[in-house]
């Protein structure tokens, strides 16, 4: 800290208010791992500013923002956890750099990092009230790229975005179709595999009669063959809703057509081009409703 | 006849039911990958994470947009949330200002601030608030703290925090050298650390 006028004791505040640029901001996250006293006042203004958040006004969004975010969730997958140990959590740096490449994914991933403090081996390693203050405050420059870079993705091959991309009309109206069911009082989503991989989400209102289906890495079909949805109900049997087709990342939402009935279940099954009044095949995926 | 494969409902039902959840409890779900766990997130913090946003944006379509981007955030990292380094709203709302300021800075040249702007936002920051009891007080509290500030250290907070202002636009802004904003950010903020009662 031989530059006095990045000096981090002096910069606190400031950091806390997001008001640094980001070469002040990396010699605060720098000191922090040199001064226990920085990591404790940076903590504490940090928790101020969030008071200062919650002071403003909350406005209700739209019921369109939570359709689009659910549906961008459904297909962008989680980070693995941060292994809980010490790698890389030495230096900004290193903390910064390390979550750049997401790590496959183990089996045990999913499961959330338990507290460090049993793992935590004393000596050289932070103690877990520094290890705290490290993690918290570190900024991670590459997951909010990532982020962008999954919004963008999930606007070209969602179709749900379309209206900023210019894509057809009817995609539109599949977006909003989707969207009303999904602000839908009574709406209801449920995820299913597909059989041959992939996943299909199915979200529907029995208050609307209307369900949407959302599928997410099908195989492409050969020209001669579409996928077909169908609504099935115990005494109806299975009533066609309507052809789609998938696009290359495998992605499609498609709004079924008709009404949805009660207890109806939604399935997909492979047909030959235009469609079929029946099912001539097995489905590859089935959901129920009820 | 097509075969029916049950719909898997896990928590899901539970979440629909209106069971009382907290927001730590929901994020700790959403780190398993559970994505009714994260709508019911959703409704609950949405709310303030788009009045956050839209308060230092101000352009409602932006706001939205970053909103979106901040719950993508959440979904992705919430594997890497640490419930020993603080609730899941704090880490959900610092990471919405962040954000926000992000956005603030990368539509600087498009930015309709001069001074009289940046002053006067200061002075929105308390108006229309407490749609909720919970809101009211939070926000009562915040006001009375920010009373206790310096004039200076109370325009200095404001312009960075509601403003999304840098140190060195908030001392062009105040006509005051960047080094007594540095200052006036730090004082003020310890000052309505001891004034809320925040302690580490």
């Amino acid at each position: 800290m031989t530059d006095k006028r990045n000096d981090p004791t002096s910069l606190t505040g400031a950091y806390a208010l997001n008001a640094l640029s980001a070469e002040e901001r990396a010699a605060v996250e720098a000191g922090l791992t040199e001064s226990e006293s920085l990591r404790h006042e940076v903590t504490e203004l940090a928790d101020t500013a969030v008071l200062l958040g919650r002071a403003v006004a909350p406005v209700t969004p739209p019921p369109a923002l939570k359709a689009n975010i659910m549906d961008m969730i459904a297909s962008t997958p989680q980070l693995p956890p941060l292994q809980d140990d010490t790698t890389g959590e030495t230096d900004a740096t290193a903390s910064v750099t390390e979550i750049a490449p997401p790590r496959p994914a183990s089996p045990s991933a999913a499961a959330p990092t338990p507290p460090s403090a049993s793992t935590t081996a004393p000596g050289s390693t932070p103690t877990p009230a520094e290890r705290k203050a490290q993690a918290r405050w570190f900024t991670k420059p590459a997951i909010a790229l990532a982020s962008v870079a999954a919004v963008l993705g999930l606007i070209i091959g969602g179709g749900v975005l379309v209206n900023t991309m210019g894509e057809s009309q009817q995609n539109n109206q599949a977006a909003d179709q989707l969207a009303a069911i999904n602000a839908a009082s009574d709406s209801q989503r449920a995820v299913s595999e597909i059989e041959g991989g992939g996943t299909a989400t199915l979200v529907w209102s029995g208050e609307l009669a209307s369900a949407a289906m959302i599928v997410d890495g099908l195989p492409a079909l050969p020209d001669d063959k579409v996928y077909e949805l169908w609504f099935i109900g115990e005494e109806t049997g299975a009533r066609p809703a309507g052809t789609f087709t998938v696009s290359d990342d495998g992605r499609t939402l498609r709004v079924l057509d008709g009404e949805m009935h009660a207890g109806d279940a939604v399935g997909v099954t492979v047909e030959p081009r235009g469609g079929s009044e029946t099912p001539t095949t097995e489905p590859i995926v089935a959901i129920t409703s009820a | 006849m097509l075969k029916l494969v049950t719909r898997e409902t896990d928590d899901r039902q539970d979440f629909e039911s209106d069971a009382p959840v907290t927001q730590d409890q929901l994020l700790a779900r959403v780190a398993q990958g559970d994505q009714a766990a994260f709508a019911a997130l959703y409704d609950q913090i949405a709310p303030r994470v788009l009045g956050l946003v839209r308060r230092l944006l101000r352009d409602h379509a932006q706001s939205e947009e970053v909103t979106q981007e901040i719950f993508l955030e959440i979904w992705q990292t919430a594997t890497r949330y640490d419930s020993t380094k603080g609730g899941a709203s704090t880490w959900i709302m610092t990471m919405a200002h962040r954000r926000a300021v992000d956005r603030v800075r990368a539509s600087q040249s498009s930015r309709d601030r001069d001074t009289k702007i940046g002053i006067r936002d200061y002075d929105a920051a308390y108006d229309n608030v407490a749609e909720t009891v919970q809101t009211r007080v939070e926000h009562e509290r915040v006001e009375k703290a920010m009373l206790r500030l310096t004039e200076l250290q109370r325009q200095a907070v404001s312009l960075a925090y509601y403003g999304g202002y840098s140190h060195s636009e908030v001392a062009t802004l105040l006509s005051v050298p960047i080094g007594t904003v540095k200052t006036r950010l730090r004082d003020g903020m310890i000052r309505l650390r001891d004034e809320l009662g925040v302690a580490s």
